[in-house]
């Protein structure tokens, strides 16, 4: 008996930690199976507390302790004897032993030496313990092997089990294999795992989402009880688990594309899946098209098709009648009622959402289905305006019968708040999800068991006139429809509420359209150049897009650089095709490794890259406002995201996981800003990989031997909390509270973060590990980076103006021109003008929509020239990273930028007059210059500049694609200086000009169009040297007049007086030599040009420059003399111009 | 004795539960103290936190040496393992309350059936 047992153990105590502590050292020493200090010792000790009740309860109810087996007669079955104690014990029932014998005699032994651990545990403390251990071993198995067993039987249970040795049959026998079938019907998850268990290795199979890739790799992985194995693997963009072991790996079909890029055959694989066929994304339908012609020169590849059960012949026909496997989904059946709503109900296109249709399907739910019947509601509308006109008139209905939770669902809500509808309603709720189309197919909820669906969705199309992402809504397709239905069937019986007629249903397009037809093809089109996939238009797609955006994509690269006039790759351009990443983005991160400016431009392209921190919902917190004042910078929404990215680093430096506290206070979504660190570490390495930046000391980042333990020793714990984590991970969902969806989007941030407290008291410690800090700390040193940060914080006035001109130039041609009248105009009234769109607005996250006179020129600083002139030195332009329509034209992602320097160091073309005061850029923006003198100047030096600017990117270029390392294509000195001309270009030009929006007319005669060469050219012209080496200023063959350079046309435009007329004959003192006679612009600039000032060089290192130019240049030396140095100079015409502008600054 | 293929597949005889298995015997690895009282198909706990814990799937039966899982529809170990079939043909060797549970047991999953 226990009482017993205790007056025979001394002053032994199960309670207390000293004496568990003994038992410790008995079983759970060091190198055991369970260690003191593990989940599972603690858990042990819980287990014992259990047990021991137990056996106290069974030994006084006797239940248990009736030793005395029933003597009854066996009868000898047969003549077998199993051999059986007689006596019943449960031990016998376990098939592990525990041998601690070693450290049970050392006790023993102890103990009768000194007697010093008198109060030690005895044998039958040890006993006891050893007892409950096997229990608890037992246990454990039990529980395990019971999670395997109902696995197994779910495995078995999917409607494709019935069907996988047919799949694994066809898959031998034939190169392509279709598989059709609808949601829930395993093919994702259990296709791979068949071909894996029939022998085939080296599987790829892609996704179209990156968090598919992961759950399913997590997944399968988990099926094959591999889940710590490296068998199953997953490769998304910047992230992969993959090793040389990996057998089956989820990637995105953008992945594939680029390893098809490295590996023109895809040796590394024998099977590729390509799963989501249906979707037609833009990759996939490029994929199989690539595919396609892949599979002929590698006659063994297994491919196999996987889809929704929509369009199957498309995929099969494509593939030379593929065989299809077509598997039934598993869905319960589903009601469908029309319910179409009436016309006095119908909103115009201007009007609110009315709700009333919405409303009355709840009430009908209410009145219909008792609320013990659980099951949810989801309901499908095409935007979040939408969304939240129904979910407010929803929420009034909920708070008055306390029957429903409304939840919003769309990918611009937090992901915490994405992350509720996955919780659990208390009973007697339901959960009213309203939603996007992203829970058509993204997103999955389950226990939905009734369907509202509006009919309609808002999709992106690109317009190719205006150079333009559209927003419109639409009626969805027949097969959205049934992927909207089938969402209430998932787990039970549903009901699906169609808000349309079965009429309309009847006249939807059977299917979505597909991407490939609505997008801008310009990176799909860049790619099938690098992949040498000849010409695009004659490129056999599953369903061709249409020639036009084709040709756009094609223009779009031409003008951003990445293909040349012929249509090819430009070096550039190839570059631009190896990063991951938009044209525009790529381009940024190129030019900024080429100044001292490439750690703010990676923040600020990774910012680009990812959705806005800025929550939207705190845009109206008053709180948030004033918290976030400080990050914000005129300068442009890029810089106030450098400025957010900057400080949060700063305060993760300083608090670590304090920084959550910090962003829920400025309404910012923190999984934006490390999706960003990410991002940014990844262009680093990009970077690196293509030498386009140093690469940094491999050796280990200073401490000594301690600071380097410490570290170890820090992210080891930090390895053991995620791994903790990754096993509590969905492990149980939270029950909502009634109240739950109210505060929704209208939370505050002091709300939100008091809600934040309460949560921790109630989880505990434990609980409250901040995951996305701990992975932070893993994959990041936030001291190196803080010290990159340091160098983008506080930039100066002229690093500013340097990055601004780097953004401006990746970005263009997106520029926006403001209205001239915006300075008479409300804030909210502000507009502007791109080259193909007219009437544009500023988004209203962005920092220009709250201050725009930013952008205004200033009153006192401009001149009226006339009605609509004035002229100003302080025009201004937004170079902006997207224009999207929705219910109005929206730039985002602008920054600000000096209009005529600007243009003359980015634009493709610029036109000009004969005197140069007035050009002509991109044939829609024209520039009035009030002085010849200062016109030419201004452009004299642009032309400079971008010709250094050009030949360094270029040697920049050609040195990362030769890969040498080490070597470096561009002197420090030569950089440092184009950017000091730069700077000073763009600061420093004070030069009064008007600029305006060319009217259509105006653009339908701007060229004097071709002239005869008489008319042009004659030996003066021919005999002086050109303004540019290598470039020869020819007649501009549709434009007329001389294309000077790449990019400059002198003299074509129609108000042009004739290239030599004496009336433009001025006369003008070289600066440099003794030259002063009347010579037109052109001579002028082009003596300018080749009439270099010496002496320029005094005042640097000779040997830097004359050593690196001398050999390739000494043959265009000659002997110049400068009038201020007083000295004659050997140097080539680059250095004579140079030598002259140094002075021409350091006069002023 | 030992048996560690990674690539093998345990599959029970009666309920057709397959898995592969890491190891075949009696001392697992990184086991320490603990042995195992029958030789067992084990494979990694996929369900425990600690990548180093072990899962039995199944062994062989004592009597009629069919190899069999370690769920209690297909087999009960009771000092040595035996499947099914093997407990019910000598069913009344076994104790009187492994008896009555097995008979609580069919009773209860007859009426969860019915
Ligand atoms: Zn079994
Ligand atoms: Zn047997």
């Amino acid at each position: 008996m226990d009482s017993d047992r205790r007056r025979h153990s001394r002053s032994w105590d199960w309670d207390s930690p000293e004496c568990r502590a003994q038992l410790d050292d008995v079983f759970f020493r060091q190198h055991d199976y369970i260690q003191a200090g593990s989940p599972e010792h603690k858990e042990f000790w819980t287990f014992f507390d259990r047990f021991q009740r137990f056996k106290t309860k069974r030994d006084m109810t006797g239940s248990g302790s009736s030793r005395k087996e029933e003597k009854k007669d066996r009868k000898q079955t047969g003549h077998v004897d199993l051999g059986l104690p007689k006596d019943y014990d449960a031990r016998y029932r376990i098939n592990v032993s525990v041998c601690t014998r070693d450290v049970e005699e050392r006790l023993a032994k102890s103990e009768h030496r000194g007697r010093k651990s008198s109060s030690g545990p005895g044998p039958q403390e040890v006993s006891d313990c050893r007892l409950a251990l096997l229990h608890f071993l037992d246990f454990n198995q039990r529980q395990s092997f019971g999670k395997l067993a109902k696995l197994r039987r779910e495995q078995k249970n999917l409607p494709i089990f019935q069907y996988r040795d047919r799949i694994v049959d066809l898959v031998r026998r034939h190169p392509v294999v279709v598989v059709a079938g609808d949601t829930g019907c395993g093919k994702s998850t259990q296709v791979p795992q068949y071909l894996l268990s029939a022998g085939f290795k080296h599987i790829a199979c892609t996704q179209p989402r990156r968090i598919a890739c992961i759950s399913l790799a997590k997944r399968v992985s988990f099926e094959s009880l591999n889940q710590y194995g490296s068998k199953v693997g997953y490769q998304i963009r910047f992230e992969t688990s993959r090793t040389a072991a990996t057998k089956l790996l989820f990637l995105t079909e953008g992945l594939l594309l680029r390893q098809i890029q490295q590996d023109r055959t895809l040796a590394q694989y024998e099977v590729l899946i390509v799963d989501e066929v249906h979707e037609r994304h833009l990759h996939c339908d490029f994929l199989l098209g690539v595919l396609r012609t892949l599979l002929e020169s590698r006659p063994d590849l297994r491919l196999i098709l996987m889809s929704a059960t929509i369009n199957i012949k498309l995929f099969s026909d494509y593939f030379n009648s593929a065989p299809v496997m077509q598997v039934p989904g598993r869905l319960f059946p589903i009601q469908v009622i029309y319910q179409p709503i009436p016309p006095e109900e119908q909103a115009s296109r201007s009007e609110k959402l009315d709700p009333r249709p919405y409303l009355r399907i709840l009430q009908a739910i209410d009145q219909r289905y008792p609320p013990e019947e659980r099951g949810d509601l989801l309901l499908f509308l095409s935007g979040v305006a939408e969304i939240s006109t129904i979910q407010e008139a929803c929420q009034i209905y909920a708070t008055h019968t306390r029957r429903w939770i409304v939840l919003p669902l769309h990918s611009t809500l937090s992901l915490a708040q994405q992350d509720k509808v996955f919780d659990i309603a208390p009973p007697g709720v339901r959960k009213c999800i309203i939603s996007t189309n992203i829970a058509e197919t993204s997103v999955t909820i389950d226990g939905v068991r009734f369907v509202v669906d509006s009919g309609k969705v808002k999709e992106m199309s690109f317009d190719p006139k205006a150079k333009m992402q559209r927003l419109q809504e639409f009626w969805i397709s027949r097969a959205s429809s049934e992927q909207r239905k089938g969402r209430a069937g998932r787990t039970g019986p549903g009901v699906c509420y169609r808000l349309y007629a079965e009429s309309d249903y009847d006249a939807f397009a059977p299917y979505p359209v597909p991407e490939i037809h609505r997008v801008a093809l310009d990176s799909l089109i860049l790619q099938m150049k690098s992949m040498g996939l000849g010409d695009p238009l004659s490129f056999v797609f599953i369903d061709p897009p249409p020639a036009a955006s084709i040709q756009t994509a094609v223009t779009y690269l031409k003008e951003q650089g990445a293909l040349d006039s012929h249509s090819e790759l430009t070096s550039i351009g190839s570059l631009l095709a190896q990063l991951p990443v938009d044209v525009v983005i790529g381009k940024m991160l190129v030019l900024g490794s080429l100044f001292n400016l490439v750690e703010p431009v990676l923040t600020v392209a990774a910012a680009l890259s990812v959705q806005s921190p800025f929550l939207r919902s705190s845009q109206h917190n008053p709180d948030c406002a004033t918290a976030r004042q400080p990050l914000h910078s005129n300068q442009g929404d890029p810089f106030s995201l450098l400025n957010t990215f900057n400080a949060w680093v700063e305060v993760k430096g300083e608090r670590g996981g304090g920084s959550r506290k910090w962003c829920r206070r400025r309404g910012l979504e923190e999984q934006r800003l490390y999706e960003m660190v990410n991002l940014r570490r990844q262009f680093k390495d990009l970077l690196r990989s293509h030498s386009l930046l140093e690469s940094e000391d491999s050796a280990p980042s200073a401490g000594d031997r301690t600071q380097r333990r410490d570290r170890l020793t820090e992210r080891r714990k930090l390895h053991q909390l995620k791994r903790d984590h990754e096993q509590q991970e969905g492990s149980r969902r939270k029950v909502l509270r009634l109240d739950e969806g109210q505060d929704g989007d209208f939370s505050s941030g002091s709300d939100s973060e008091e809600k934040g407290k309460g949560k921790k008291d109630k989880k505990g410690p434990e609980q409250d590990v901040d995951i996305q800090e701990v992975k932070f700390k893993l994959r990041h040193n936030v001291s190196e980076l803080q010290d990159a940060v340091n160098v983008s914080q506080d930039l100066s006035s002229r690093q500013q103006a340097l990055l601004k001109l780097l953004l401006c130039r990746g970005l263009y041609p997106q520029l926006a021109l403001p209205d001239e009248h915006n300075n008479t105009r409300k804030d909210s009234e502000q507009v502007f003008h791109t080259r193909n769109k007219q009437g544009v607005v500023i988004h209203p996250t962005s920092v220009f929509a709250s201050d725009p006179e930013v952008l205004h020129v200033p009153e006192d600083e401009t001149r009226e020239m006339g009605p609509d002139r004035r002229d100003s030195s302080r025009h201004q332009l937004l170079a902006f990273v997207t224009l999207l329509e929705t219910n109005k034209p929206y730039l985002s992602n602008c920054v600000r930028v000096p209009a005529l320097q600007a243009l003359l160091l980015v634009a493709n073309s610029v036109d000009s007059n004969a005197d140069c005061t007035r050009l002509v850029v991109d044939g829609w923006l024209e520039v009035e210059l009030r002085e010849q003198e200062e016109a030419l100047n201004v452009l004299s030096t642009a032309l400079t500049l971008r010709a250094e600017w050009e030949r360094l990117l270029q040697a920049q270029l050609g040195q990362g694609s030769m890969g040498v390392s080490g070597v470096h294509g561009v002197s420090r000195k030569a950089m440092e200086k184009l950017s000091e001309g730069l700077v000073r270009f763009l600061l420093y030009t004070e030069v009064s000009y008007s600029l305006r929006r060319l009217a259509a007319f105006q653009t339908q005669n701007l060229y004097v169009g071709p002239q005869s060469e008489s008319e042009l050219f004659d030996a003066k012209s021919q005999g002086l040297n050109p303004l540019f080496p290598g470039l020869e200023a020819k007649p501009d063959p549709i434009k007329g007049g001389l294309r000077v350079t790449s990019f400059f046309t002198y003299n074509c435009l129609t108000d042009s007086k004739d290239l030599y007329s004496e009336c433009l004959r001025t006369f003008w003192t070289c600066p440099n030599c003794d030259l002063y006679m009347p010579l037109t612009p052109l001579e002028r600039m082009q003596h300018e040009a080749s009439c270099r000032p010496k002496g320029e060089q005094h005042n640097e290192d000779p040997s830097d420059e004359r050593a690196s130019s001398s050999s390739s240049a000494s043959s265009l030396c000659r002997v110049y003399h400068c009038d201020i140095c007083n000295e004659d100079l050997k140097l080539t015409s680059t250095e004579i111009l140079k030598h002259k502008r140094q002075h021409m600054y350091s006069v002023k | 004795k030992y048996k560690r293929s990674p690539s093998e597949i345990f599959t029970c005889q009666l309920c057709g539960l397959s898995s592969p298995f890491t190891y075949y015997g009696q001392k697992p690895p990184n086991t320490r103290a603990i042995v195992l009282l029958e030789e067992c198909f084990v494979t990694k706990d996929p369900f425990s936190p600690d990548k180093e814990k072990f899962l039995v799937l199944g062994s062989t039966c004592s009597m009629c040496s069919s190899c069999v899982c370690v769920g209690s529809d297909c087999s009960l170990f009771y000092t040595k393992r035996f499947c099914m079939q093997c407990v019910n043909k000598y069913l009344d060797q076994f104790p009187h309350q492994i008896q009555a549970e097995l008979a609580k047991k069919r009773q209860s999953s007859k009426t969860a059936v019915s």
